[in-house]
């Protein structure tokens, strides 16, 4: 049997549902994926968890779960098997306790995906399952019904945190309190959201996905700009910036330095990786020292800007983030009352 | 691009690489058109060439197995967005190749990868890449399952040099 990707419908979910998708997680348990890099930007997961728990839909994090370990599969560090296996024991630690998984970063979404699509292939299928029996044997923590075998029939379903808001766009609208009162904001999808064709059945659904952002800019208030750079990756580059960093943060600074000069007043993504590499402030002064410009463009995840315009307080969204360049100052103007 | 003859085809490599990952096939429909060169992030910063490591493996010429270049992509998969052939999967057939290497000894050594000993040992002892995760740490028996998956896998080897040489440090 074929694994299946278990991405949600997003097209069945608004057929059935035409006046308010909201209905359709009415009742439901949603899990936040958690991404490593949260620990750094946690207004990315309170975000979307403080607009879930407004919106009365059930939300969890799940204590079972671990790093989807793309950082470690993509450098060739385990094997595809390995790495569908640590993504399957995930899902299956998620599907005993929820019925949707969300997610907040672009490389956990697509290395859970990535892992599904290997189970399609009948020998990586069977080493996968293999190591999952073995982990049957230890018989460690809390036991259930079918632990860790692979997921084939299941009603668990995985989706995208920018789809499933763009999904609700009118109740996350009608939850703001602030506007972006006409800043103008240009948008990084990030390459595993742009690119990523898995979750994907036609090109209606490439386009449609790389408007999402930019119509949420024109919605909560914005004005989004075009720039040379839009579609170019952040500089991370599976872990490039780490490796080879002089040669990665030369893509950071274009883009950063192609959104400053159409005079965006921020960057908004959608990923804590791309935020990662787009704002530390060490990556900043390097491309100073490096390439001669001091690059101050501010940059937000679109959990930690609906955070904001929903009123949050700063310690809920930003708080750790004090030294991201004028990351304060978008704050005061969005929130001067 | 280089002029060559029917002669300078062979695909015992090509089959060596199918054989491996079955979805490697595809890269035979390639038709050199260079839009994954045109798009690509790596091609912008380094002399990484899709087109150009595709003609390689379809010569059989296995020295692109020694080229730092293939240790340049940056796994966007935008040469799989915008290829216009169907199915050529340019990310995996990188994960391909860079194992190959690894296995014939030249891909990075452990200094070399010294950046990801830190990841490494935290993903082997916490089941996170960063110190204090966001919420509660993963318990130990979900870690030791974790330890379980990764049996025989290069980043146990990777923990376990940096462990040795963590001993070294405090003799």
């Amino acid at each position: 049997m074929e694994s299946q990707n278990l991405v949600l419908d997003l097209e069945k979910i608004e057929k059935a549902y035409p006046e308010n998708p909201i209905e359709f997680f009415k009742g439901k348990k949603l899990c936040l994926f958690k991404a490593c890099l949260e620990a750094y930007f946690p207004g990315v997961r309170w975000g979307i968890q403080d607009l879930l728990e407004a919106l009365d839909i059930e939300v969890v994090t799940c204590s079972q779960q671990s790093c989807c370990s793309g950082t470690f599969f993509q450098r060739n560090l385990i094997t595809r098997s390995q790495f569908s296996a640590i993504n399957e024991r995930n899902l299956n630690e998620m599907n005993h306790q929820a019925d949707i998984v969300l997610f907040s970063c672009n490389g956990c979404y697509n290395s859970v995906l990535r892992g599904r699509d290997f189970l399609k292939v009948p020998e990586v299928k069977k080493k996968t399952q293999d190591i999952l029996e073995s982990l049957k044997k230890k018989d460690l923590g809390e036991n259930y019904p079918g632990k860790y075998d692979i997921l084939d029939n299941t009603e668990l379903r995985l989706v995208h945190d920018l789809d499933f808001l763009y999904l609700l766009k009118s109740n996350v609208l009608d939850s703001l309190k602030f506007d972006l009162k006409g800043l103008k904001v240009a948008v990084h999808y990030g390459c595993h959201y742009l690119n990523l064709e898995r979750d994907k059945d036609t090109v209606e659904s490439y386009l449609k996905d790389k408007k999402k952002l930019d119509e949420f800019v024109s919605l909560f208030g914005g004005v989004p700009v075009d720039y040379q750079e839009k579609e170019s990756c952040c500089g991370w580059g599976a872990s490039q910036i780490v490796l080879n960093p002089k040669d990665a943060l030369k893509v950071t600074f274009n883009k950063l330095k192609s959104a400053e000069d159409v005079g965006a007043d921020f960057i908004l993504m959608p990923c804590p990786t791309c935020l990662y590499t787009l704002s530390k402030p060490e990556y900043r002064e390097k491309m100073f020292k490096w390439f001669g410009e001091m690059l101050d463009i501010p940059t937000i995840h679109l959990n930690e800007l609906i955070a904001i315009l929903r009123g949050c307080e700063e310690e809920r969204c930003i708080t750790l983030r004090r030294k991201t360049p004028r990351l304060e100052e978008i704050f005061n103007i969005i929130t001067k009352e | 691009m280089d002029k060559y003859t029917d002669a300078d085809w062979n695909w015992d490599f090509f089959k060596e690489l199918v054989d491996d990952v079955d979805e490697n096939k595809n890269i035979i429909a390639c038709i050199s058109c260079g839009k994954c060169v045109g798009d690509c992030p790596a091609s912008k910063i380094s002399n990484f060439n899709i087109r150009k490591i595709i003609q390689k493996i379809l010569r059989g010429d296995r020295s692109v197995l020694k080229d730092s270049d293939i240790w340049f992509c940056f796994l966007c998969e935008r040469c799989k967005r915008v290829c216009p052939k169907e199915n050529i999967n340019i990310p995996l057939l990188i994960l391909n190749l860079r194992n190959e290497s690894f296995k014939k000894g030249y891909g990075p050594k452990y200094n070399d990868l010294t950046k990801y000993v830190e990841m490494s040992e935290r993903f082997l002892t916490n089941g996170t890449v960063l110190d204090n995760p966001l919420g509660k740490e993963l318990p130990q028996d979900r870690v030791d399952e974790l330890n379980e998956i990764c049996n025989f896998a290069r980043i146990k080897y990777v923990f376990k040099a940096s462990k040795n040489k963590k001993q070294k440090k405090k003799k």
